[in-house]
């Protein structure tokens, strides 16, 4: 099996240290690399791995069996039905490893494209959207320990999207909380049209970055809400900022945070995933 | 467009109970006045009005409007002896 990939190796090998200049069709040796199967081997009778340009002047019958003996480098086209046979058979196995590795190549990058959906799909299902807490109501709520000499000023936005008539507002300006303490606030939204509105919302949480450490425990987003005719309903929003809030250096010059509520029109049935809770 | 649907929410934990189911008969409103008039009178500082949320929590639970949950759970387990049992950390 090795002894296949000689010529081939041989061959790179040669075209590396020389280069192609001998293999195109413009190249000077080009027509004595095409007659070379009829030339005959050297008084000495070595040179079968040489380039063969000495043999030139001297012709002869084409022998099959004297051809695979002198094994020649390499050749575009052979007539010898033999050596054809085995390069095309090598320039088979060649096509095949180039056929497998451009495959691999192609399913690497759709791989890699495939994964970031994936990958989404395997958070919504396991519940570890980001964060090692999924589920219910779990003991590091219960086992917090508030940081009392870190108060935090947290305010309060509302937002509708210019589609939807509702008038939809916080019930308080802002709120001072420790982290580590659970805190309710209360927004209020009404339905001042003739007809039922289904809103849903978004929220936001600034700086970015903080919002990691808002942690809701329960609130009024990303379900369909539906409003009546001149109906107005409260929306609670339970939550707490995590203690560890106080121990990020990233965080040492934050004093305020921005809760941010937007409520859109939403067609019937239309549901957001939640992050973390299903 | 901007619509709910292409809003993807990133860096933020998860929800733990889920979400409030509203309340439209408004069964637990006069609870939630009292607090609002609690934060108003303290100026919005929300470890002076600790009973309130517990009330009106309680009041919601009655109603099958939140999951029953030992409040201890909710953290407002210090509120039921009335003394505030939190600890500062340094």
């Amino acid at each position: 099996m090795g002894g296949l990939w000689r010529p081939v190796l041989r061959t790179l090998r040669t075209a590396a240290v020389c280069g192609w200049r001998w293999s195109h069709p413009g190249s000077p040796t080009w027509v004595a690399e095409r007659v070379q199967p009829y030339l005959r081997v050297g008084r000495n009778g070595t040179g079968s791995d040489e380039t063969g340009l000495r043999w030139i002047g001297t012709w002869r019958r084409p022998n099959p069996a004297r051809d695979l003996a002198l094994r020649p480098p390499r050749r575009p086209k052979s007539t010898n039905p033999f050596t054809r046979a085995q390069e095309e058979d090598w320039r088979r196995r060649n096509k095949t490893v180039l056929t497998y590795v451009a495959a691999a190549a192609v399913g690497m990058l759709g791989a890699s494209y495939a994964a970031v959906p994936l990958y989404r799909l395997y958070c919504q299902t396991t519940g570890l959207g980001g964060s090692a807490v999924a589920g219910h109501v779990s003991d590091q709520i219960e086992n917090m320990v508030p940081v009392k000499d870190r108060i935090i000023k947290v305010t309060f936005n509302a937002d509708v999207h210019a589609s939807l008539q509702w008038n939809f507002r916080p019930q308080q300006t802002e709120i001072y909380v420790v982290p580590g303490e659970t805190a309710l606030a209360f927004y209020k939204a009404k339905n001042p049209t003739d007809k039922p509105v289904i809103g849903i919302s978004t929220y936001n949480v600034v700086p970015f970055e903080a919002g990691q450490y808002f942690n809701k425990i329960q609130c009024f987003c990303f379900e369909e809400q539906r409003l009546n005719p001149q109906e107005e309903v409260d929306m609670p929003v339970f939550f707490y900022i995590d203690p560890e809030f106080a121990e990020d250096p990233r965080m040492v010059n934050v004093d305020l945070i921005t809760l941010s509520y937007t409520f859109f029109e939403a067609k019937e049935g239309q549901k957001l995933p939640l992050p973390g809770y299903n | 467009r901007l619509t709910a649907r292409n809003i993807l929410i990133k860096h933020h934990a998860p929800i733990i109970m889920g979400r409030f189911p509203l309340d439209h008969f408004g069964e637990c409103k006069s609870f939630k006045e009292k607090f609002m008039k609690c934060l108003c009178d303290n100026k919005f500082e929300n470890a002076l009005c600790r009973n309130e949320p517990k009330d009106y929590l309680e009041c919601r639970m009655d109603r099958q409007l939140t999951e029953q949950e030992p409040l201890e759970k909710l953290r407002l387990e210090d509120l039921i002896d009335g003394k505030p049992k939190a600890k500062t950390k340094f």
